[in-house]
């Protein structure tokens, strides 16, 4: 198959359309973002349920701490905290382990409905961007083909990269323009918006990431939140962890680590 | 660009240090594939070459990045796998979408 030319006025009129207009929504999904996490008031503790929950948290972003840290409380502290914890009776993590299983569906963040607005809200808008962005691209840009890809495919791509272009031999690299919406959408605009939106924005960046992952997998169901299902079993697991935590006081190698950077100094 | 130094010793590392680190990395790792992505799509490469100048680039940062932290990874990163190898795949796509883009500005339309 010899190569086609493609007309001038496809690459003025299409091929660049595309790319600047996803781009521009993509920076105005960013701006929006950063505009609803600006205006978004602290959750308050509303339900009783709720604060349960961010007492379980509490609970067990402490024990973590606690084993990940250990080395720097002396031996008395570490003791009395994990007893703390711990203890057969009195200590909380045993207490917490023995309230019931949560019901599951009552658990869900069904409860704090704040959140649950959030993220539908964050969800919704993300989908409807790229819902619109779609139409647009098939109404207006469809029939024709736009470019090609630089590597060899296999005929399974056709249905995929040809919609719209109904010429049987034409070679599968010869691309429609719903191809190139979709090498845009899932090749990064997000890394490029990245760049330009700077540093000072690392979780941002893992909202929208993850924001992503979760548009490809359909509509989340129930957040990831392990606590909800089972907490008492979370707690059975901490408890073991924190009890088996082999504990040094850091400090007692001190002098050691001190002569080995001394001597590391010195050699240089 | 600037990496600050790492103390790593038994208990913890510097987090913050090690986060700002791995930032600056990932954004290196971002002007790397668009810089090959550019090239593979000016010269017309097609095919598998393509890739091939994807890693090359690839590896050239991560030879850059060594010479920067005078080959002392352990004080800047976690390990060397992580500073040098890790992100490989995660820019594939990246670098793929900008071929693709410039490939055809440059040599089709």
């Amino acid at each position: 198959m010899s190569d086609i030319l493609i007309d001038d006025r496809i690459r003025d009129w299409v091929f660049l359309p595309i790319i600047i207009v996803m781009f521009m929504i993509q920076m105005f999904r960013g701006l929006l973002t950063k505009y609803m996490d600006n205006r978004k008031t602290s959750q308050k503790v509303t339900s009783k349920a709720q604060l349960a929950e961010m007492i379980d948290k509490n609970i067990t972003q402490q024990s973590q701490r606690l084993a990940r840290l250990h080395g720097l409380l002396p031996d008395q502290s570490f003791k009395m905290k994990r007893a703390h914890l711990c203890d057969h009776e009195s200590g909380i993590l045993t207490k917490a382990s023995q309230k019931p299983a949560k019901d599951p569906m009552q658990s869900m963040s069904m409860m704090n409905p704040a959140a649950m607005a959030d993220m539908l809200k964050q969800n919704l808008s993300g989908i409807i961007f790229m819902a619109l962005q779609y139409q647009w691209v098939s109404y207006f840009f469809s029939g024709f083909v736009i470019g090609k890809v630089p590597f060899p495919l296999t005929q399974k791509f056709r249905t995929m990269l040809q919609r719209g272009v109904d010429v049987q031999n034409l070679d599968v690299r010869y691309i429609s323009s719903i191809s190139i919406y979709f090498v845009l959408l899932f090749g990064g605009l997000q890394k490029i918006q990245q760049l330009m939106f700077g540093d000072d924005n690392d979780e941002f960046v893992d909202d929208t990431q993850m924001q992503m992952q979760m548009q490809m997998m359909g509509m989340p169901t129930m957040p990831s939140l392990g606590q909800q299902n089972d907490p008492g079993k979370l707690f059975i697991a901490e408890r073991t962890r924190l009890e088996g935590v082999k504990h040094t006081f850091e400090l007692n190698k001190s002098q050691d680590k001190a002569m080995k950077s001394l001597k590391r100094f010195l050699m240089q | 660009m600037e990496e600050p130094k790492v103390e790593l010793d038994d208990l913890e590392v510097n987090q913050e240090r090690l986060k700002q680190n791995t930032n600056q990395l990932k954004n290196l790792r971002v002007y790397g594939s668009l810089n090959a992505g550019i090239i593979a799509g000016i010269l017309g490469m097609d095919g598998w070459i393509g890739i091939v100048i994807y890693i090359a680039i690839f590896l050239i940062v991560s030879a850059c990045l060594a010479i920067k932290m005078n080959f002392k990874v352990k004080e800047y990163f976690r390990s060397s796998y992580d500073a040098y190898y890790s992100g490989i795949g995660t820019d594939l796509l990246l670098f793929l979408m900008i071929w693709v883009i410039f490939h055809n500005l440059v040599n089709i339309l």
